[in-house]
């Protein structure tokens, strides 16, 4: 899986675990100011990239994440 | 006649089975043996069952009272993956993630109670809160409706008669740090089920802040009063009311002044809840100062099941007390 197919995966899984309308979450969407932050959709989040990317991201460090773009990151480290 | 007599009769009367994946920690393994032996839980030891037979015995410990689970055993740990995967109530579906997740001890036990192996999984000794919270979140989950972990703490405070006989539960003192109005609504509903599970109280839940009933207004105080809103309408059933100060929350001459209408809570709250951990922090701690008050917790709250974290400072008396507590927890909650 290259970058760009990796980024279409993550914004897909972040749109469905954050219950947001398609396009509406992009690389540049912050987790805490556009998404509100809430640790029950971070643990659904982690829960679908194990599911199906096979990519283990611990709880902590996606939540640390500011921005989409950063667990693009944080996923692509751990492929 | 301790205050914690009446939950450890419960223990009694219904053992429940729990999981212990820090076993090979010798202070836990101690009060896990103590419990067990006397009756208060069945204590399931989750790791290397062969390195933890050997510590029990190198102890002077029966190992007849404990049972043990080997996270390498593979004919057990396969329907452990199976059940937990095909478990309605489990997010993670892939069995190489699973399994990698599993190959930490209190992610098994997690998963074991997640099955129905296990009624409670009890750590902290070993790995931090956080650990415990998160492990918790991913392999138990939070319940519907309820937006974040949280804590309670229970207070006995020798000498006073208000609360539930001397006993107050404050919450959040040690998890969520700035909660949202939505968190904060959670955070008091979570509070009212676990006061009704552990001890059988009527709760009378008190959202407290600097100011009483518009004695005071600003930002600090739109976030409880739309807190209140929001844990009113989810849960009718409870008796959350607010906004007070603390002394018109727990004490009736105080509230006769400032609470000029009819409240269920307002001057007998048994259940106190802070706006913020800074606020909750600095409370449980001027309580145990100057009221010197016995505090028992943070007892974990929010989760599908009961989780517990125990301080890795705690003494062994402390650890098998928290044992007992989410024993009783996890036996009321099964109904």
């Amino acid at each position: 899986m290259d970058r760009k197919e990796l980024e279409a995966k993550i914004i897909e899984l972040v749109t469905i675990s954050y219950k947001k309308a398609p396009g509406e979450v992009t690389l540049e969407t912050s987790f805490k100011n556009d998404l509100g932050g809430a640790s029950v959709q971070m643990v659904a989040l982690v829960s679908e990239i194990e599911n199906e990317l096979d990519a283990m991201v611990a709880l902590q460090d996606a939540a640390a994440c500011e921005t989409v773009a950063d667990l693009v990151d944080a996923v692509e480290n751990e492929l | 006649m301790s205050v914690l007599d009446p939950i450890y009769d419960r223990a009694k009367a219904n053992p429940q089975k729990v999981a212990f994946p820090e076993a090979a920690n010798e202070k836990m393994m101690q009060a896990a043996y103590e419990a067990a032996k006397d009756g208060y839980i069945k204590a399931v030891l989750v790791g290397n069952a062969e390195e933890l037979k050997a510590l029990a015995a190198e102890r002077g410990y029966d190992a007849s009272v404990f049972e043990f689970v080997d996270i390498n055993d593979e004919a057990y740990t396969a329907k452990l993956v199976a059940d937990y995967i095909a478990s309605p109530e489990t997010s993670l579906k892939k069995e190489k993630g699973l399994r990698r997740r599993i190959a930490d001890p209190l992610y098994y036990a997690m998963a074991m109670q997640a099955v129905g192996a296990a009624d409670v999984t009890f750590a902290g000794i070993d790995n931090t809160t956080g650990d415990v919270i998160n492990a918790g979140m991913v392999m138990i989950g939070i319940k519907p409706n309820i937006s974040t972990p949280s804590s309670i703490g229970l207070c006995y405070i020798p000498n006073w008669t208000g609360g539930e006989n001397g006993l107050l539960a404050i919450g959040d003192s040690a998890v969520c740090t700035n909660p949202n109005p939505e968190q904060l609504a959670d955070i008091a509903i979570s509070a009212c089920d676990t006061v009704r599970d552990l001890l059988q109280w009527e709760p009378r839940c008190a959202m407290v802040c600097y100011s009483t009933l518009g004695s005071g207004s600003g930002d600090l105080i739109d976030k409880v009063l739309e807190a209140l809103k929001i844990a009113q309408e989810k849960r009718p059933d409870l008796a959350i009311d607010g906004e007070f100060q603390f002394d018109a929350a727990v004490k009736p001459e105080v509230a006769a002044k400032k609470v000029k209408r009819e409240s269920k809570v307002a001057g007998k709250a048994n259940v106190v809840i802070w706006p913020d951990l800074n606020v909750g922090n600095i409370g449980v701690k001027l309580i145990q100062t100057f009221g010197h008050a016995d505090a028992y917790g943070p007892m974990l709250q929010g989760f599908n099941k009961i989780v517990c974290d125990c301080s890795r400072g705690a003494p062994v008396s402390e650890i098998k007390g928290n044992i007992i507590i989410s024993a009783v927890r996890a036996a009321a909650m099964k109904g």
